[in-house]
Order: structure tokens, then C-alpha cells, then sequence
């Protein structure tokens, strides 16, 4: 039972940092069982000579026999419409799906993923301290190479960006994340009055 | 950490979007190219015939439709089921057992998940600047993994928060004798919205 070799947690932070798809999937899952419901219905609506919901199977069978007959308004729309569909799913299927969290590099004991969202608040707090101002004024936004951090200074002090900048350059070096993310300092021109 | 099948669930997006991108080509193209369009006025109809003929060819007792639409249904019924399955296979990995080992010939040693799982959970409750967390046990490729998500003060350390959890990891290793693999999920989320940034430590003759 017990690992002699340092456990591998490359298959669980692969699948922690990204998405598995599976609402998507669902959602295609779901849709396609609905039309074969709505199919297997006329058809036994039709079978018991009862009156269709939409249109009897035979008519439909019929319909698209003659497609290239009717108007052709609806069916270039229906196509379009559906190729759209598909393009949709298919870049859903291939793109790797990044879900917005980082890796902290050098775990120890255990393997570490944390949210953007926090790495983006700790940010915040260290660049409004350097920058003499309420962490409120602080808004920091983290994506999966760059944290940009927007800072609007209290009205009457100097704010230092290079201060700010160094700062946040050490948080991040010690956060040590992956994949690496590169920070820059906005500082706004008008300050704020009591922040 | 879960053991969803992800290839597959890629797998089925991608065939959906495949048939559903060449049924939209395949209609644009008739409604719209020449060639294909008489190509298909020629052929279509004949098409339907044979299969309508061939309905007829297997009449469902005296009822009037065919065997071919009973065919139909079971194809679809069958569709469903498996998309159901499909859909109900989502997720799980769930575990109960930490440790099992057959110390000796005459019996065996079973450690249950909830003993690591409360330790964890007893000993994260009372960090002030966790929110909330939540400590589960999964079977990943064979193997017992910990997961231990938290929730955080707006403005906390991931660094330092992994490394206060990581003792505390540590310490559960001594209880056990055994590392067991475990994966921390530093989150922010709603409830870190909502909460104060300062934290007021809790003391132990608090009222």
C-alpha cells in the first residue's frame, strides 16, 4: 500500500488545473437523448394511428426526399445554424479548457493548487500596503501568465510604482507558481479623497 | 481527483460536433450547390422508395406499420440508455479505506478515510484565517489520495496557508507511520467575498 517512490501528482494537478468537460458533455448527452425521445414519440404515436405532435415520421422521411425542391430560406439557416453547433463543440472538445488556478511549485509534502482569485487578493493586500492605500483600491486581476495590478492612490500621496512593483515581484517569487506569471503595476493618474 | 472519464467526455463532444457540423454542411450544400442539389433530386426519392418499400416487406401483424419503425425505437432506446449511463458515470472516486495491510497471517490492519479526515479537519477548524474546508478521500490509479480544499481570508498567503497545511499533514504522518498523498485546493470563492479581511484570532475562554 505504502509508496517507497515519491508519489507522482502529475495525473491529479493535470485534472486540477484543468476542465473535464463533462457539463458540456452532459449538455450534448442530454440534448441528443431529448431529439431521441421526441423521435421514438411521433414513432409510437404514428404506430398507435394517433394524431403527431409536430409532424409524422413518414412526412418528415418524405420531406427530406425532396430538400432540394422547398424554399431554401429555412433549410441554409437550419444548416448554418448547425455547423455553428458544431464548430462550438468540437473547439470545446480539442482546446486543453484551463480552469483558473495555479500551481505552487515546490510542495513539500502534498501537491498545492490555488485559485486565481487568491493569489489575486494576497497581491492586493502586499501592492496597497506598499502603495500607501486601502486594499480596497487594489484591483488586481490574474490569468494564467499575467497579473495586472490597478492601483488608485489616496488623494494628497505619492504612491512609488517601483515600491509597488518590487513587492509584488517578491510575493509572487515566493508564491512560486506554475505556469510562471509576470506582473505590471498600473498606477491610476486621479487618486481617491479618504481611501 | 474524481475518476470521470475525461477522454471519453471529449470524445463524445467531439463526434457530436462532427455529425452535427457535416448535417449542417450536408444541408447547406444541397440547398444551395448546384451539382449537389440535382445529384441529390435524382437520387433522394429513389432512396425513399427502397426504404419505404422495404418497410413493406416487413409488416408488423396486421397492424398496418412495419418492423422497421419497432427497429428504429429499439436503436434509439438503446441510444438513450448508453447516454444515460454516459451521464450517470460522471464523477465519483470516493473512498473509505486509508490504509489496509495484512500485518500478520492471522488478521489484517484497516484504517478508515474519516480518521485522517477528521484529524485534518479537527486540527484546519481552528485556523482563523480558513473560512471553511472540507477534507475527502479518493482512489486515484489504485491509490488512497487526500484532498483537502479550503476556503481563505481575502488577502492570505497561499504560500504560507500551504505550508501551515502541509505540517499539519506532516503530523498526521507521525499518527499514521505512513505518508498518505494529498492534494490541497486553496480557493477563494463566495464566501471569501463576503467576509472581513481582518481576521480576530479565537481564544479558548471566548463567551
Amino acid at each position: 500500500m505504502s509508496a517507497p517512490a515519491p508519489y507522482s501528482y502529475r495525473r491529479i494537478l493535470r485534472r486540477e488545473t484543468h476542465s473535464s468537460r463533462a457539463v458540456l458533455a452532459i449538455a450534448a448527452a442530454v440534448a441528443i437523448i431529448l431529439l431521441c425521445l421526441y423521435a421514438g414519440a411521433e414513432i409510437i404515436l404514428m404506430m398507435v394511428n394517433h394524431t403527431a405532435l409536430l409532424a409524422a415520421p413518414q412526412d418528415m422521411l418524405s420531406a427530406l426526399s425532396t430538400l432540394g425542391a422547398t424554399p431554401i430560406a429555412v433549410p441554409v439557416t437550419i444548416g448554418i445554424l448547425l455547423m455553428l453547433l458544431g464548430v462550438l463543440l468540437i473547439i470545446g472538445a480539442l482546446t486543453p479548457g484551463r480552469r483558473a488556478r495555479h500551481q505552487l511549485l515546490p510542495s513539500i509534502r502534498a501537491a498545492v493548487v490555488v485559485d486565481n482569485e487568491v493569489i489575486a487578493s494576497a497581491l492586493a493586500r502586499h501592492a496597497a500596503h506598499a502603495g500607501n492605500t486601502h486594499p480596497d483600491n487594489a484591483v488586481v486581476s490574474v490569468s494564467a501568465h499575467r497579473a495586472v495590478i490597478h492601483l488608485t492612490p489616496t488623494s494628497g500621496t505619492s504612491v512609488r510604482s517601483d515600491a509597488v512593483e518590487n513587492v509584488t515581484r517578491e510575493q509572487l517569487a515566493s508564491f512560486e507558481l506554475y505556469p510562471h506569471v509576470h506582473a505590471s503595476v498600473v498606477i491610476n493618474a486621479n487618486g481617491k479623497v479618504g481611501a | 481527483m474524481n475518476n470521470t472519464n475525461r477522454a471519453l467526455n471529449r470524445i463524445l463532444i467531439l463526434v457530436i460536433g462532427l455529425l452535427t457540423l457535416l448535417a449542417g454542411a450536408a444541408l447547406l450544400a444541397i440547398t444551395t450547390v448546384h451539382t449537389i442539389r440535382a445529384d441529390y433530386r435524382a437520387t433522394a426519392p429513389t432512396v425513399h422508395g427502397d426504404l419505404t418499400g422495404w418497410f413493406k416487406t416487413i409488416p408488423l401483424a396486421g397492424t398496418g406499420t412495419s418492423w422497421g419503425w419497432i427497429l428504429i425505437l429499439a436503436a434509439l432506446v438503446l441510444i438513450v440508455v448508453l447516454l444515460l449511463i454516459f451521464i450517470f458515470r460522471q464523477g465519483h472516486g470516493h473512498h473509505d479505506t486509508l490504509l489496509r495491510e495484512d500485518t500478520t497471517s492471522g488478521g489484517a490492519t484497516v484504517i478508515d478515510s474519516e480518521v485522517a479526515e477528521q484529524a485534518i479537519q479537527h486540527d484546519l477548524d481552528e485556523r482563523p484565517e480558513l473560512l471553511a474546508s472540507h477534507v475527502s478521500t479518493y482512489r486515484v490509479r489504485r491509490t488512497p489520495v487526500l484532498k483537502i480544499v479550503v476556503t481563505c481570508r481575502r488577502g492570505e498567503s497561499p504560500r504560507q496557508l500551504a505550508e501551515h497545511i502541509e505540517n499539519t499533514l506532516t503530523a498526521l504522518d507521525t499518527l499514521l507511520g505512513r505518508q498518505i498523498p494529498a492534494l490541497i485546493q486553496i480557493s477563494g470563492g463566495f464566501r471569501a467575498r463576503l467576509s472581513r479581511r481582518t481576521r480576530v484570532a479565537r481564544t479558548a475562554h471566548a463567551r
